[in-house]
């Protein structure tokens, strides 16, 4: 993991301070967890790869958030799930955390194929998020509960692209874990997400699930941006509901 | 009975006379000055800063202790309650007025009976707290707060705490005679996560409440801070980071220091980019030093 120094003090009088800072910001772990199939070829793929450019930009320039929040990325497409550390792909057997400080982030160019293995996909998400909590909690870190943010436009699918049950397997869990606080899960559906694929979204995520039109994956960033940022404030539930509700509705509560 | 001498939020002890320095002889008298700024995301989002302090000296009364008592608290309003500022202002206030009356009302020996008053007087606090906001009509965890309290006497220093604020005392010093920082106990974790802690109005608040008392006559400088400052006043192992802790005190300790003088530049540290990018909370921090 790359371990740059915050920002100098501006003060000349306290500028000598040697804080043990290569980056002892609290930590908040948002795991991307997108969906890179075959149906997102095209305008949905290219506007996810731009929505990922720019939010990336706006991360940078947020002083906090840039050191507090630390991303990774998991696509599930292409006939696998891929974790990535920043922009690189992991391979197995490579002992690399896909977590990368925002700071440091620059996102993977996703291209669109293959199948949709969302089941595996969540649970990877819910393995490194744990991984994580283990390794802050090693490295004497305090942290945020984390996000994970699943989107996608399909329907779960084993390795053949053949629509699959499995997804059942992992409900009790996700209920397990988030009445546990574990993490916050956002599942979005976007594009053209039928309501059998949108009921499974609402299995996995009962309070923070969506179905959108189109492809607003900027605003989808932004809003995870913003529940970030009501973390640090340490906000209540109702704050985060309402920052949801108000990005289904398309009105930046972030903004307000 | 008790008079409050207090100090005024510019800090400003009203009992500051003698010379001082590190090195120097100490008297039984203390320099304080304390600050508190909007945190990094309370900025960029208009709140204010949701966080307090308060220090106070109390004369001794017939019955007790040898010497003046001071009185230090911080408090750290909940980001979640819309009140919470108010409460925060309210906790620090009835802090030093409360747990001053006790320790200069009576002289109590080291040990339990030192946790016993300081336990009561957080009652006498609760109490006083509850019945405030009651009267507000608005609920009272929407005055939610977290409180710290240090009581100096000539005798002991008592430390009570509710919730995730911290408390540094110097005494001591290493080989090479470097001053040596100690962390005073915290209460446990509230939960795995760091913006979620204890709060006077939470319930069963009172089986949270952490007490100490520490009998060390070398103590000769204590620093209260809100959860703001965790990751510079303490290094990733949870040991007190002495160069912060150090720079922080160094304008209290020069001979004919005004307490307060680098407020503006201290204030200024607490909102740097750098403080902020490792915590965007509101940051508090109140220290004392003997003269």
């Amino acid at each position: 993991m790359t371990h740059e120094p915050p920002p100098p003090t501006a003060v000349p009088q306290y500028a000598d301070f040697d804080f043990e800072l290569d980056n002892n910001a609290q930590r908040l772990p948002l795991v991307l967890c997108l969906d890179n199939s075959r149906s997102m070829e095209g305008r949905p793929i290219q506007a996810l790869n731009d929505a990922l450019r720019e939010w990336t930009r706006e991360l940078h320039d947020d002083v906090n958030l840039s050191y507090s929040v630390e991303v990774a990325v998991i696509t599930f497409g292409d006939q696998s799930v891929t974790a990535y550390r920043g922009a690189e792909p992991l391979y197995p057997g490579m002992n690399l955390s896909p977590f990368v400080p925002a700071h440091a982030f620059t996102p993977p160019t996703l291209a669109a194929n293959g199948v949709t293995l969302m089941t595996e996909a969540v649970e990877l998400a819910m393995h490194i998020v744990a991984a994580r909590k283990t390794e802050l909690r090693k490295l004497g870190l305090q942290y945020y509960r984390p996000q994970i943010c699943l989107v996608t436009d399909g329907l779960p699918t084993d390795g053949t692209g053949h629509y699959t049950t499995a997804w059942q397997r992992i409900v009790p869990v996700l209920a397990e874990e988030q009445r546990a606080r574990r993490f916050r899960l956002y599942a979005i559906g976007v594009g053209g997400i039928t309501e059998r694929g949108q009921a499974v979204l609402s299995a996995f995520a009962p309070t923070f699930n969506a179905q959108l039109q189109g492809f607003p994956f900027r605003e989808l960033l932004q809003m995870m941006s913003a529940s970030a940022a009501a973390e640090q404030k340490g906000e209540g539930e109702e704050a985060f509901e309402k920052i949801f509700h108000q990005f289904r509705t398309q009105r930046p509560a972030w903004e307000a | 009975m008790a008079a409050k001498g207090g100090h005024t939020q510019g800090g400003r002890a009203r009992d500051g006379h003698a010379q001082g320095g590190r090195g120097r002889p100490r008297s039984g008298t203390w320099r304080t000055h304390g600050v508190s700024v909007q945190g990094y995301r309370h900025r960029r989002n208009g709140t204010p800063c949701q966080d307090a302090w308060d220090s106070a000296v109390w004369s001794a009364g017939d019955s007790g202790p040898a010497g003046p008592v001071l009185v230090l608290a911080v408090a750290d309003g909940a980001g979640s309650r819309p009140r919470s500022q108010e409460g925060a202002q309210l906790a620090a206030r009835l802090a030093t007025e409360h747990f001053g009356r006790a320790a200069a009302g009576r002289r109590v020996e080291v040990g339990d009976a030192v946790h016993d008053l300081l336990h009561s007087a957080y009652q006498e606090v609760t109490g006083d707290f509850l019945l405030a906001v009651k009267e507000t009509g608005d609920p009272a965890e929407d005055f939610a707060t977290t409180l710290t309290v240090v009581v100096i006497t000539p005798d002991w220093l008592g430390h009570l705490s509710v919730g995730d604020g911290l408390v540094f005392v110097r005494a001591g010093a290493d080989q090479d005679g470097e001053a040596l920082f100690h962390l005073l106990p915290q209460a446990d974790a509230a939960s795995e996560y760091s913006n979620e802690t204890v709060f006077l109005t939470s319930r069963h608040a009172g089986r949270w409440v952490r007490t100490d008392c520490v009998a060390d006559p070398g103590i000769d400088a204590v620093v209260l801070s809100t959860d703001g400052l965790t990751q510079a006043a303490l290094t990733r192992s949870r040991t007190p980071n002495a160069s912060f802790l150090s720079a922080v005190l160094g304008p209290l300790e020069a001979p004919e220091a005004e307490p307060g003088a680098d407020e503006a530049e201290l204030a200024e540290l607490l909102r740097s980019d750098r403080l902020s990018a490792v915590n965007a909370d509101d940051k508090t921090l109140l220290r004392a030093v003997r003269i």
